[in-house]
């Protein structure tokens, strides 16, 4: 596999709501490489989140191509994706988004039921997630019972429990206040640094991208030059 | 203040599924009664009104039913026929018929493999004891005939009791010559002959099954019974026309006990289900619950708020309900007597008293279904109305 | 099964609802079971090896006459005939029962000599058959029926006739085994023979012949050479098995077969309806977590299945549970409408009842749920992230 982790070309993106044509992304092309930590910035409506749902094949774009992890997403079926994403993407959410019934453990344990481990696998699996993201002793309690920073790492160790290549995260440390975004922050730099992962973060904060190892801007969809 | 009802009803439409889903398993359940009770509603119409005022039946001492009574001809023509008190026709001649009832089976609409029917023999007394009675279709049988006649609600049943068709029973055919109707719904479901035609096949021409007579009015209708009944040789039980045919009225109990049973039922899980719903809607306005709260509502009205949509919800579960069911009004349909050993025709009814008393059923269902979510819905804090969202 | 944990954990997220839901879902399946159960044991259960040995012929037109007392050896002759009895319904009263419906119980009066022969299901110990037989006035009751009125050996019965207007005396001589607890008496049918020879009369006195053939596989062939025989003789007959018998008399409450179905049908509605109301609201709520799941990689199939799977296991504790109070009902049901409906004694949650309405359970959970399940499964990502009630 080359180098390269992300290529986007002249890539679009268009909302239509109320005969309306927003356009959320224009022609952006990018380019991220391996072991890249990149900040993505801009103002509130600027195609922040689009980029990265578009990274995660969580949408389509209207036109362009893009390549992640050498596929060509727009030529993979539903069910591909799927499996794709459960298998190289780690998507980390502003708001968390644990499931509130399962326990920080299962939480964590949830998306290894899509592989072929057998259960005392997936266990050890979501243990070591856990205490890379220092919630060791935390395991067996309900998101409602985390602060916002420890539900946060347990979804940072969610998103990285099936060894991704890719971390993809929206604005992780936007509902979150200064201290446990500190911590959220020297998490991610860590998981960049000793295991390489490869983190695309969208972010507002300009003390968050200095965490980064490259910050892009993006204004009204487009992407500024580096 | 109370909280405005088109508030709750714009609520109901924005959650139409759950409303709907809600609102039709409570329709379903006041079908099942309201069907139930339209069997008994039917049975009253057809039985409560039939009978002549003054018309006495009577028949054998201990008996309870014509089918299994017997009345020798000797003792109808000494004792019976000729006591004052019994109306005359224009001939002059006693109006009291000695009848001979019997039970033939014939195939009916709902039971291919044949279903009892009354056929009763009659003198022509007897049939102008029944002068209510009108053909609709051909002419009345003559007397010495194998000629039959069929009720209406026989013809409307039963594909082989036709007028122009013939039937086989006793010692052979019989020329099925005529339909006819009577307001008194409970004769239509029989079939008429004349009686000795019909004993002698049945080797019963000594004994009537039952004698019906007609009072000259409603004084010497109570004379002569007293006076029958005072007679030690005569040994007959005496009832007039309309008490033995309101027993009947029961036959449908079975089915409406069955039917109330299945409906009480299901009521408690519909219950179940509107307070589901109503939970549901509590929890989902909870944000609102906690607005209308400082904007200055109290804790009852927001009660009677929650609790007034859930009666909604039902009554219009109770609506479609009786929509559902409106389709058997007028339904034809048979049930065995409980007396006469034979099928009896009656109309379904779905009278306004069942539809009131189905929307009552629903009502009561909305209103228990939606005590406790409302009451939860008033009790909750303000603040933590508003934060739970 | 690694899923099952996320089954029950989302089962249970909303425990008033589930306990709800479940309680409504049980009560209904649980209605659904004793219907089912009911048309099992009228329509589908297959006799019991020794009834479905017995057939029944009786007068083609009505089973209120009889037949004539030498059809007796010619039905005998026919091939594959082992035995023939000659029965008769005596109905009657006993003690109180017009106001005690309990004491309702069949009184048969049948051919001494050949009761047993034809009825080789009833176990009886010679002594008393011999008794039974020696004393005119004697009588044998089922072991069920001794039970539940608590007959024994020498107590006296009184009869009072109606269909037979005269009162019999009888002696229990006799106490017998039945296959399936049935409930009956039987006595001599001299006794009525003999009463109706004082009265002069000549009417037949074989009420009905109950027969035994050889083969169940017979049973068909034989009956049309019984009724062929007889096609034109004096009284024409039909004959059919005893199970078909029984099922002739039920006819007469109604048609009980579209009543049970169309009960059976609303029922089942109610139950879609109360199980797709739950999983609707359920699904809405978490619709975000079905898009967290699929950003985690959770295929649509995957989280159709997961939902559907919910839904059905949810049905399924209901089912269980009803179907558990279903079995309990059935008893009773039996205990009080065992004496008039035979098929009902043993009326019970048969294994394959048992299984097709644990079937229907979690079929029903699964059709519940189908169109939320469907629509949220096909959810993009990215609204289904967004979705807010
Ligand atoms: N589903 C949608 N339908 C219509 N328009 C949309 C949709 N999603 C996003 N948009 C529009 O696309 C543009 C870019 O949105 P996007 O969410 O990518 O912005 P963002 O940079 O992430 O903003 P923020 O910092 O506020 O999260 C906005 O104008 C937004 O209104
Ligand atoms: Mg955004």
């Amino acid at each position: 596999m080359s180098d390269v982790v992300i290529r986007t070309n002249k890539l679009n993106k268009e909302f239509v709501r109320d005969a309306e044509r927003v356009v959320a992304l224009k022609d952006a092309s990018i380019e991220i490489h391996r072991g890249e930590f990149v900040a993505l910035m801009g103002p509130s409506g600027s195609g922040k989140s689009t980029l990265l749902h578009l990274i995660a094949a969580m949408d389509k774009a209207t036109s362009g191509e893009i390549d992640v992890l050498g596929e060509n997403l727009s030529a993979l079926s539903d069910s591909a994706i799927a499996r794709w994403r459960n298998a190289h993407i780690g998507f980390v959410f502003q708001s968390f988004n644990l499931i509130p019934v399962l326990t920080a453990h299962e939480n964590v344990e949830l998306p290894l039921k899509l592989t072929g481990l057998g259960k005392s696998e997936r266990q050890t699996h979501a243990n070591t997630a856990l205490k890379l993201v220092g919630l060791e002793d935390r395991m067996g309690h309900f998101p409602r019972q985390l602060s916002g920073g420890q539900e946060q790492r347990v979804a940072i160790a969610r998103a990285i429990v099936t060894d991704p290549d890719l971390l993809l995260c929206d604005e992780p440390t936007g509902n979150l206040d200064a201290k446990s975004a500190q911590e959220v922050l020297t998490l991610l730099a860590k998981l960049n640094k000793e295991f390489n992962k490869t983190i695309v973060m969208v972010t507002h904060d300009p003390h968050a991208a200095q965490f980064a190892s490259k910050v892009r801007h993006l204004d009204k969809g487009e992407l500024l030059p580096e | 203040m109370a909280i405005p009802i088109a508030y709750n009803i714009r609520n109901l439409v924005v959650r139409r599924t759950t409303t709907l889903m809600t609102a039709l398993g409570i329709a379903l359940t006041v079908a099942v009664l309201a069907a139930a009770l339209a069997v008994g509603a039917g049975l009253a119409k057809a039985f409560t009104a039939s009978g002549h005022p003054n018309h006495l039946l009577l028949l054998r001492k201990g008996s309870t039913a014509e089918l299994i009574s017997s009345v020798p001809i000797p003792v109808f023509k000494e004792r019976i026929k000729l006591r004052a008190g019994i109306a005359k026709d224009e001939k002059g001649e006693p109006m009291a018929s000695p009848e001979t009832v019997l039970v033939i089976n014939l195939p009916s609409v709902d039971a291919p493999d044949g279903m009892n029917l009354n056929i009763r023999g009659l003198p022509p007394a007897g049939l102008k004891l029944r002068e209510d009675c009108m053909i609709t279709q051909g002419r009345w049988f003559q007397q010495g005939r194998r000629e039959l006649v069929v009720g209406s609600a026989v013809a409307k049943r039963y594909p082989d009791a036709q007028a122009g068709k013939q039937i086989t029973f006793g010692r052979g055919k019989w020329d099925i010559v005529g339909v006819f109707d009577s307001p008194q719904m409970a004769r239509n479901s029989e079939i008429w002959g004349d009686f000795d035609q019909i004993s002698g096949d049945f080797n019963r021409l000594e004994a009537a099954s039952s004698v019906l007579v007609r009072a000259q009015d409603e004084v010497a209708l109570d004379a002569l019974r007293n006076e029958l009944n005072a007679d030690p040789q005569l040994q007959v039980e005496i009832m007039t026309e309309k008490a033995y045919y309101a027993q009947q009225t029961d036959s449908g109990a079975p089915l409406e006990f069955l039917g109330i049973f299945v409906a009480v039922i299901m009521a408690v899980g519909s219950c179940f289900a509107a307070m589901n719903t109503m939970y549901a809607a509590v929890a989902r306005r909870n944000t609102e619950i906690g607005t209308l709260r400082i904007l200055g509502f109290s804790k009852s009205s927001i009660l009677l708020s929650f609790f007034v949509e859930s009666v909604l919800l039902a009554a219009l579960g109770g609506l479609i309900g009786i929509i559902l069911v409106l389709p058997l009004n007028g339904v034809a349909t048979g049930i065995g007597s409980n007396l006469t050993f034979a099928e009896i025709g009656f109309e379904l009814r779905i009278t306004p008293g069942i539809a009131a008393f189905g929307m009552g059923f629903a009502l009561f269902m909305g209103a228990i279904g939606g005590l406790l979510p409302a009451s939860s819905a008033a009790r909750k804090e303000i603040l933590t109305a508003l934060r739970d969202s | 099964m690694k899923y099952l944990s996320l089954l029950v954990k989302n089962a249970l997220r909303n425990k008033r609802r589930s306990i709800l839901t479940i309680t409504s879902l049980a009560l209904s399946l649980c209605l659904l079971g004793v219907l089912v159960a009911m048309y099992h044991a009228l329509y589908i259960n297959q006799a019991p090896p020794g009834q479905a040995l017995r057939i029944i012929t009786r007068h083609k037109v009505s089973i209120i006459f009889g037949l004539p007392i030498y059809y007796r050896d010619k039905i005998a002759q026919v091939p594959g005939v082992k035995a023939v009895v000659a029965t008769q319904w005596f109905q009657g009263l006993y003690k109180n029962e017009r106001q005690d419906r309990s004491l309702f119980f069949p009184r048969m009066a049948a051919d001494v000599d050949h009761l047993f022969e034809v009825f080789t299901t009833y176990k009886i110990a010679e002594d008393q058959k011999d008794a039974f037989r020696k004393d005119r006035l004697g009588c044998v009751v089922s072991d069920s029926l001794a039970k539940r009125l608590g007959f024994k050996l020498g107590d006296k019965i009184t009869i009072q006739g109606d269909i037979f207007p005269f009162t019999v005396d009888l002696v229990v001589r006799g106490i017998f085994e039945t296959e399936q607890n049935e409930e009956v008496l039987y006595f001599n049918n001299k006794v009525i023979e003999e009463w109706l020879k004082a009265r002069g009369s000549n009417r037949p006195f074989a009420g009905t012949y109950t027969i035994l053939v050889d083969s169940p596989d017979n049973v068909a062939r034989i009956s049309n050479a019984i009724d062929e025989m007889f096609a034109n003789s004096e009284v024409a007959t039909r004959t059919e098995s005893e199970q078909a018998f029984a099922l002739s008399f039920l006819a007469f409450i109604g048609n009980i077969k579209l009543i049970l179905l169309s009960i059976c049908a609303a029922v089942t509605f109610t139950i879609i309806l109360v199980a797709a109301n739950t999983m609707a609201m359920s699904i809405r709520e978490r619709t975000w977590e079905i898009g967290v799941m699929k950003t985690l990689g959770f295929t649509k199939e995957s989280i159709l299945g997961l939902v559907l799977g919910e839904s059905a296991m949810i049905s399924l504790i209901g089912g269980v549970i009803g179907l558990s109070i279903s079995g309990a009902l059935c008893i009773g049901i039996r205990k009080i409408a065992g004496p008039f409906i035979f098929q009902f004694q043993d009326l019970g949650m048969q294994p394959p009842v048992l299984a097709f309405l644990l079937l229907i359970s979690v079929a029903i959970g699964v059709f519940a749920a189908m169109i939320p399940a469907w629509n949220a499964s096909r959810m993009p990502i990215l609204n289904a992230l967004r979705f807010t009630d």
